[in-house]
């Protein structure tokens, strides 16, 4: 019936007939996708949708990316050209179709294999509606993550020293208020680390002018 | 001063141009500055230092303090800091004095006009070897040049090793600083060494054995070490010549095997490249065995288990299961008891007795607690504490010190001679770190055991934590000490879950190692219980006697004196070699001048004298870690013998006056190193009255003397290597002899293009547009700036609150480099920067940066793995495009690429306004402070600490900085206090108990 087909549709990838043969396909796996008409390559949503390019094509025909885009209605919020980086001497032709992306209102994604182009597209569809609190700064909550994750902001201080540190101080906060004697006395904690250690816990938050 | 340093200085001066000076390492770089500053007069201009460290800043001001002292000049060099207005700046541009300047500042200055060029004298640049074409000082130089022509530009370097890597690097450098005289100075030079080997030091060269599992651990890691090498050559993708155990002691091997890696990252398999950081962690590990006592280093090899977990690789290899046996093997040992009940004498924690190996009354200890599991009644901890063999030998040398010292006092006595050198008693102690110096320190006051106790029992507590969360897991839980009690109940379980797996699955190959590693952690906990308090043990072991020390420690420590030798011997590989390579110096260093300059003679006796006034107040003001007490001696010790008062100095601190402060009569390498022992030939040569014993302690067989060796061969290597280079360099000069420098990118272009448009269009000439870019202040620590100047477009730098570059009215870039970019998605400042972008401007942009030398994609294949992980950067990058349509990316290969496509989208835009830019995103009422750069402003690190806390938001963070001044006071301050600062007690409690949270300890 149609009402369920379109909910069907809705929740796979929409790709245009054009598209047959290109062994990209093989590598959407973890969402469903069926071909059907449709004026881009690949429709990923309501508002979005992806061309699909490779670079070794783009050098045989370069004017091709610019006449698929103007094909393209102003509907879509977001319109991907898809880059397929499938050549050694890349500089000249994706200066190209980065100046034709950027100047008519598309957003270009790169991808060295047909793996990683496939997977923008999945993400692209599986994250339709997600919230974006993954790229927010929210991360994982148990605390050794939680910990590493504050500790490693100090420049060249790695996972090793933050097991050394916390297994030393007991606490994040005697990690925090330690001397630099103290913080020198646990091992693979370098003169270096010490000094920027405690230069982030000690130094005010605004400097003095 | 040290003769050969006026040769330097002499021949630096003779190219009114400058010059790059390569000098090898140890040889008072601080000196040789310190005298080419007294030279300079404020009537030839303003001298700028670029590139300072701060230890090198402060060494120079203070070797310049003592040149001067006779007649004091106040005019000692200080810095130019962002801190001071531009009208300051400008001033002090143009006062003719001495300046150190970091190269942002000077960057910035130079391109808004801000510096009267004309005024300046030349710039010094230190650590040269850091530098290349597209770096801020190359920049620098490139505008500096073209304003002022005649002024100098000296560059210094004193590490040679450094200047030989990458494809002739020397020529490199040297052109992007428009000089054209490389001067080399090697150790095996003849001034030099003619100089250092005149009045060389009295060396007692001490070899001490490795213990034996110390030997066997070395091996082990040296095994393994191997084992991944050739692993790494089965996979053809370096180069194997490069790859041998000698070089994968230094850090530099490092680099190695990265530059060959780099650019095909992407392509190599998870096990090639755990196989990199494996031979990294090897590397530390052979370090670490012969700096750390037995038990620390053992700490540290659990770290590594935890932390390393089961990535790597070498855990897992049959030698790698020897280094933590015999690492165990050094701290404790597990036997099974023979059947003897010792459940009612081990009850007391008194009965714990120290098992000295080779001691033949061959005690068991028996620590089970009896209250504890069926496993004690089994397992028996056999306390081993293995002190390093150093330990011993260093206490015999400094006895033998003192009782020589005795013995001359007693003959001076009589003799009533006075000398004009006045013997420092001191004995200075050379040592890696800090942490050695302060652990040798405690042993040198309190003798082996009670430090190697110390460490044991910090050991155990750290091992009976964990045991404490597992009981007490989701129950109260009582803080030890002054922590108070809170309500620690544990929130994520999931973090020691992970740690608790961690272990299992490397140890329990088969049941049996599983069943004998539970034992052992349960005898471990038995004994880290028997340690009922940490403070009451304290108590307990200043009431005891330290045991006598003739019975402690391994004794096996074999000590053979080699007699005494020449440093000089001590030191190169051979003397043949030596005669050898100082005839190829000769030959090539043409420009080796004839001035002689002062007799050499009277020289160290002044230096002498101007370093009496401030001796060992300069060295006291900087020590910033510890107040080591200079008199050691033994009070309070059992020990009949007295020690000479000692001095502890680690090398990591970079004092290099260190010498010159303390005029110690004695020194004792306890760490060889090639650079200190240079400076202790240095000091020699400037004292030559003074009476100087120097005593190494190697480990005879170690990877130490290995390394130690090599690092000569390795800087005599680079030497060779440059001596070459500089035979066949072509440096293209100009009709007044300048050098020309680099044929920059930009004039070439510009030719090409006018020759397009006289192709097309008939001649006419099209008129070329100036091209502005705006650039955020903060952005001239990376190399764009340099580039996009290099292509020709106008620099503009102002303090932007949105975005990094500004190409057109409409266009805003947002920079990340490929690391950046990481960071930044997963701490969310990238979202809330494009954020902002998109606010502001019609085309918001992202520039994603890749590395011209490393791979250009952001994962290989077998990375992405089947599903679609929230963690992946392509998740990441497609959350970021829904959530921005509007925000366009650009992919650049390389900073050249970055530079093309910004003159290729700024083509058809109008120019940008800079004082527009400048006020987008910058709140209207608080006005807009020029020059404020963030990065001064805040102590970023800290910001990005703090804002990483649970319960620490956008909203609130600010708040928190303005309540409390750093992160040190914010862990002290109370739930209630918080609770007022991040407007909510649910916040606030989040933050304290993360604060509070006790870290589950491994086992």
């Amino acid at each position: 019936s149609a009402p369920s087909l379109s909910v069907h549709n809705r929740n796979a990838i929409l790709v245009s007939h054009r598209q047959k043969g290109n062994p990209l396909l093989k590598h959407i796996r973890n969402v469903r996708w069926m071909f059907a008409d449709v004026v881009c390559d690949y429709l990923l949503g309501q508002n979005s949708c992806a061309l699909y390019l490779s670079l070794r094509y783009h050098l045989l025909h370069p004017d091709y990316l610019y006449y698929r885009i103007r094909e393209l209605n102003k509907n879509f919020k977001l319109r991907v050209v898809l880059c397929h980086v499938d050549i050694e001497d890349v500089v000249k032709p994706l200066l190209e179709v980065t100046r034709t992306a950027l100047l008519h209102d598309c957003t270009l994604l790169c991808g060295w294999s047909l793996e990683e182009c496939g997977r923008y597209l999945e993400t692209i569809k599986v994250y339709e509606n997600k919230p974006a609190d993954i790229i927010q700064g929210q991360m994982d909550t148990d605390y050794m993550s939680r910990l590493t994750h504050a500790l490693t902001t100090v420049r060249h201080i790695n996972k090793t020293d933050v097991v050394t540190l916390g297994s030393a101080f007991g606490s994040l906060s005697r990690i925090m208020d330690a001397s630099m004697e103290e913080l020198a006395r646990c091992p693979g904690i370098g003169e270096r680390k010490v000094r920027r250690l405690y230069e982030t816990f000690h130094e005010p938050f605004k400097r003095v002018l | 001063m040290v003769q050969f340093h006026e040769h330097i200085i002499s021949d630096l001066l003779e190219d009114s141009n400058g010059g790059l000076v390569i000098l090898s390492s140890g040889l008072a770089l601080h000196k040789l500055i310190a005298s080419l500053l007294l030279l300079h007069s404020p009537s030839q201009g303003t001298l700028l230092i670029l590139s300072a460290s701060p230890s090198q800043k402060s060494s120079i001001t203070q070797s310049l303090q003592s040149l001067q002292n006779p007649n004091p000049n106040p005019d000692l060099p200080t810095e130019i800091t962002s801190d001071l207005s531009a009208q300051l700046r400008h001033s002090l541009y143009s006062s003719g004095s001495i300046f150190f300047i970091t190269s942002r500042i000077l960057i910035v200055d130079l391109l808004n006009s801000k510096v009267p060029t004309s005024n300046l004298a030349g710039l010094i640049i230190l650590n040269a070897h850091n530098l290349s074409e597209t770096c801020t000082e190359a920049f620098i130089v490139r505008i500096f040049r073209s304003l002022n022509r005649t002024a100098y530009v000296r560059a210094f370097s004193d590490k040679p090793h450094a200047m030989v890597s990458g494809f002739s690097k020397a020529e490199r450098i040297m052109k992007c600083l428009f000089v054209r005289r490389l001067h080399l100075w090697p150790r095996f030079q003849v001034y030099v060494s003619q100089d250092l080997e005149r009045d060389p030091p009295t060396v007692v060269d001490i070899r001490v054995q490795l213990s034996p599992l110390m030997n066997g651990i070395q091996k082990a890691v040296i095994e393994v070490m191997d084992a991944c090498l050739k692993e790494m050559q089965k996979t053809n993708k370096v180069d194997v010549e490069d790859l041998t155990v000698e070089k994968g002691l230094f850090k530099s091997f490092d680099e190695i095997v990265r530059r060959q890696l780099d650019p095909i990252w992407h392509t190599l398999g998870m096990k090639t490249k755990q196989l990199v950081w494996d031979l990294k962690t090897l590397r530390k590990l052979v370090d670490y065995l012969v700096r750390y006592d037995a038990v620390a280093f053992l700490k540290y090899l659990d770290t590594l288990r935890v932390s390393e977990g089961v990535r790597s690789v070498w855990i897992f290899a049959d030698s790698s299961h020897k280094i933590f046996e015999f690492a165990k093997k050094r701290v404790y040992q597990v036997v099974r008891s023979d059947g003897v009940n010792l459940a009612g004498e081990s009850k007391s924690v008194a009965s714990k007795r120290r098992k000295v190996k080779g001691d033949a009354s061959n005690e068991k200890n028996a620590n089970g607690d009896s209250a504890g599991t069926s496993a004690n009644s089994g397992i028996v901890l056999e306390e081993i504490l293995e002190e390093a063999p150093k330990w011993k030998v260093l206490r015999e040398v400094l006895e033998e010190i003192a009782e020589e010292r005795q013995n001359q006092a007693l003959s001076r006595e009589g003799e009533l001679m006075v000398e004009g050198v006045e013997d420092s008693s001191l004995v200075l102690v050379a040592c890696k770190d800090e942490r050695s110096c302060m652990q040798l320190e405690d042993y040198i006051m309190k003798g082996p055991q009670p430090v190697m106790r110390e460490e044991w029992e910090k050991y155990l507590w750290s091992k009976v934590d964990l045991h404490g969360l597992q009981t007490h897991n989701r129950k109260k839980y009582k803080e030890p000490k002054s922590f108070g009690v809170f309500d620690g109940k544990f929130k994520e379980p999931k973090g020691f879950g992970i740690l608790n797996g961690v272990l299992p699955s490397t140890h329990g190959q088969n049941a049996e190692t599983a069943s004998i590693s539970k034992l052992e952690r349960d005898a471990l906990l038995a004994a880290a219980s028997g340690l009922s308090n940490p403070v009451a043990e304290n108590i307990s072991i200043g009431d005891n006697p330290p045991p006598t020390p003739g019975v402690g420690g391994c004794g096996k420590g074999k000590v053979k004196r080699r007699g005494k030798k020449a440093l000089v011997n001590a030191k190169s590989s051979g003397c043949e070699d030596d005669v050898k390579k100082r005839e190829k110096t000769n030959r090539s260093e043409t420009c080796i001048s004839d001035n002689e300059g002062k007799s050499g003679e009277n020289d160290p006796v002044e230096v002498d004298d101007f370093n009496k006034g401030e001796d060992g107040t300069l060295y006291i003001q900087k020590g910033f870690l510890r107040k080591h007490n200079q008199g050691v001696d033994a009070k309070g010790l059992t020990h009949a013998k007295p020690l000479p008062p000692v001095h502890f100095h680690a090398l990591e601190s970079e004092q290099h006056n260190i010498l010159d402060d303390l005029k110690p009569s004695v020194i004792v390498v306890y760490h060889p190193d090639m650079a200190f022992v240079r400076e202790i030939e240095i000091y020699k040569a400037e004292n030559p009255l003074a009476r100087l014993k120097v005593y190494f302690l190697f480990y005879e067989d170690s990877t130490e003397v290995q390394k130690f060796e090599a690092s000569i061969r390795r800087e005599n290597g680079a030497f060779e290597s440059l001596i070459r280079q500089k035979s066949l360099m072509i440096i293209p000069v100009d009709q007044d002899g300048r050098c020309l420098g680099l044929t920059s990118s930009y004039e070439a272009q510009s030719l090409a293009s006018q020759n397009s448009v006289t192709r097309k269009a008939g001649g006419r000439k099209e008129v070329e547009k100036d091209m502005q870019v705006i650039v955020d202040m903060r952005e001239f620590a990376s190399s764009l700036p340099n580039v996009l100047h290099q292509r020709g477009m106008r620099i503009i730098p102002v303090t932007l609150e949105v975005g990094d570059y500004v190409l057109s009215p409409l266009i805003c870039v947002e920079r990340k480099s490929l690391q950046d970019l990481f960071q930044s998605f997963s701490s969310g400042r990238l979202y809330h920067q494009v954020e902002t972008m998109v606010r502001y401007y019609r085309i918001p942009v992202l520039l994603i940066e890749f590395s011209q030398d490393k791979s250009f994609s952001f994962q290989s294949a077998s990375e992405i793995g089947d599903d679609v992980s929230p963690t992946n950067i392509i998740s990441k990058l497609s959350l970021l495009a829904l959530h921005f349509p509007r925000l366009r990316i650009i992919w650049s290969r390389s900073l050249h690429a970055t530079a093309e496509i910004f003159a290729s989208l700024k083509a058809n835009q109008d120019e940008p306004d800079e004082s527009k830019a400048m006020r987008v995103g910058v709140p209207t009422d608080d006005g807009i402070v020029e020059n404020d750069v963030r990065a001064e402003t805040y102590n970023t690190s800290a910001v990005e600490f703090l804002r990483r806390f649970p319960g620490v938001t956008d909203s609130n963070y600010r708040a928190i900085m303005d309540g409390c001044n750093s992160l040190a006071e914010l862990a002290l301050l109370p739930v209630e206090k918080l609770a007022e600062l991040m407007g909510g007690q649910k916040a606030a409690r989040t933050l304290r108990d993360f604060l509070d949270a006790k870290y589950p300890s491994m086992l």
